[in-house]
């Protein structure tokens, strides 16, 4: 007989309530109209990996991100903000392009150079509304303090 | 038994580097046939970016493209599916689309150098990749690292198999659209990952290791603390992993999918929960340097399932592993440091470690402080020969659990 798994959702309250801050600025002004809800895409276009794992743990019920209005789309086309994980290997520079000209408008793009200065990569092509570079490995803490700041959104205070 | 995990192929020559019974050894191939002993040998010579790449056709016959931007991988790489009906009739994966060159890119590079790029060829097997090359570097240039090293790094593989671990069977529920499985094992998940920051100062446990030592030994402080929070992660994890043998919604998803057979496994040359779930005791565990090494947890069916039930249980048995020798390391710190004699400027060295996915290996030359050349030879490539293998005769909604089930990654095999 199947035994039924909300009695395990319900006894444990996971998501936590805290100030998420972004490590990096705003490159350019926002606009309102994410101000409810946020639909990201995310491609990896070369990235060592920790960058995926980073956005999995991102979905985990510590940040709880469809609070804030927050959701991650299977296409491009659905998409508010491409997330770009990774600086590109030669080969990912074309699915790139493809990708964004997929996103409908308004839209804008992010860049998460996990490992800069790493030799054998290129630099990225000319992205529109580029909005935020982060770099390094940040974690989801971080990259939902920076999707917060692009949604406007107002955040949960612990 | 013995697993050829690479070659070393030089214009000259050509040595096997093998796993026999836990010792990594390289031998010269001397005229004997190689591929009557060991059925990868030609998968690992040719080396190819395209597996499994033979066209077909027929009425009926459809490919069609998936990846390299997909919502259901992720990571860069690309599978052409050739279909009949439903029916999935092979599977050919391209990893170049995650080619970075970093092995090529490690040349005359010093060894310190090449240390932090071998944590980025897959960053979530990190430590693996930094001790598998330490190793290899310190047999090359004569440097004998501490106990208290040896115990360190042994004990943060077993914390980076944990969060690999949870990671494959969340990637599982998920698939099977268990959502409050998927989400408690996330949920985990994160935790070890913050367990592992708390340990290392890395969520990925990167920067931790160094060339014959330790960049910062752990704080003795919150050892106790964080020993417990394993424990209880095993315990919590233990309790969902119960619940979800009594699903058969999630059972019946991963049974007989990606089924694989010994023989099939041995003949690919896959180690790890790969092989162990076809019931093949491996001697990765033999690799661990020093501390006891712990069991081997094998299974018959080799199919999803069997691969799940191998990682679930190997995460208790790390977490409780951790927690003892956790709470042991005051000890350690008692241990004499052998006298730091000067390293050779030149040498070659090999190594292998147990990462969570099977055997990592590292063949390095040294010249003249500059790393001469760096073979990498990692669990996912031939994990992918298993993958295409896997998914042949089964149906598109499948695909999910024959890959994930397996745990490799395009980044570990395109290097």
């Amino acid at each position: 007989m199947i035994r039924w798994w909300p009695v395990f959702g319900l006894k444990r309250r996971l998501t936590e309530q805290k100030e998420y801050i972004s490590p990096v600025d705003l490159r350019q002004p926002k606009t309102g109209i994410f101000n409810r809800s946020l639909f990201v895409y995310i491609v990896d276009v070369g990235s060592s990996n920790a960058l995926n794992f980073e956005i999995s743990a991102l979905e985990s019920p510590q940040y709880n991100i469809h609070r804030f209005g927050i959701f991650l789309t299977d296409s491009p086309r659905h998409a508010d903000v491409l997330l770009i994980l990774g600086r590109p290997v030669t080969k990912m520079l074309e699915p790139l392009k493809e990708t964004i000209s997929q996103l409908p408008k308004p839209f804008y793009t992010v860049t998460i150079d996990d490992h800069p200065g790493q030799p054998g990569l290129n630099g990225y092509p000319e992205l529109p509304n580029h909005i935020a570079a982060l770099t390094g490995v940040p974690s989801p803490g971080q990259i939902l303090g920076l999707l917060l700041d692009i949604a406007k959104t107002k955040r949960k205070e612990s | 038994m013995k697993v050829l995990i690479g070659i070393v192929a030089t214009p000259e020559n050509e040595r096997l580097f093998i796993l026999d019974k836990g010792k990594p050894v390289l031998t010269a191939v001397n005229g004997k046939n190689p591929e009557e002993t060991f059925g990868n040998y030609s998968i690992l010579k040719q080396h190819l970016s395209k597996i499994n790449d033979e066209s077909m056709k027929g009425p009926g016959v459809f490919k069609f493209r998936y990846g390299p931007v997909t919502a259901g991988v992720r990571e860069a790489g690309c599978f052409y599916l050739y279909t009949y009906g439903e029916k999935i009739l092979r599977a050919t994966i391209d990893i170049s689309w995650k080619q970075r060159g970093i092995a090529k890119a490690m040349l005359d590079k010093s060894p310190e150098t090449a240390l932090t790029m071998a944590e980025r060829v897959c960053s979530n097997f990190a430590m693996s990749h930094s001790v598998a090359f330490s190793r290899a570097v310190e047999m090359a240039v004569d440097i004998s690292p501490s106990l208290q090293t040896k115990n360190w790094r042994t004990l943060l593989i077993e914390s980076e198999r944990i969060y690999n671990h949870l990671y494959v069977i969340y990637k599982l529920a998920s698939a099977a659209a268990q959502k409050v499985l998927a989400a408690h094992i996330s949920a985990l998940f994160e935790e070890a990952l913050r367990l592992n920051e708390r340990l290392s100062g890395s969520r990925y446990l990167m920067n931790i290791n160094s060339l014959g030592k330790l960049n910062r030994i752990p704080e003795i402080s919150n050892i106790e603390k964080i020993a417990d929070k394993y424990l209880a992660v095993a315990k919590q994890f233990t309790k969902l992993y119960k619940h979800s043998l009594r699903n058969y919604n999630y059972l019946d998803r991963l049974h007989s999918a990606g089924t694989l057979t010994a023989e099939q496994a041995e003949e690919l040359g896959l180690t790890g929960p790969t092989l162990r779930a076809c019931g093949v005791v491996d001697g990765l565990n033999d690799t661990t340097e020093h501390l006891i090494s712990l069991p081997v947890i094998t299974k018959k069916e080799g199919d999803a399932l069997a691969r799940m039930e191998v990682r679930a249980e190997e995460i208790v048995n790390s977490c409780h592993y951790l927690a003892d020798h956790l709470r042991a390391s005051d000890s350690w710190y008692d241990a004499t440091e052998k006298d730091t004699k000067s390293p050779n400027a030149n040498g070659t060295g090999y190594a292998v470690v147990n990462s969570p996915s099977g055997a990592m290996g590292y063949y390095v030359e040294v010249n003249d402080n500059k790393m001469q050349r760096v073979d990498i030879f990692t669990p996912s490539y031939p994990g992918m020969y298993a993958v295409s293998q896997g998914l042949e005769d089964l149906i598109f909604t499948d695909f999910p659990f024959v890959f994930e089930s397996f745990g490799v990654h395009f980044a570990d095999a395109a290097i």
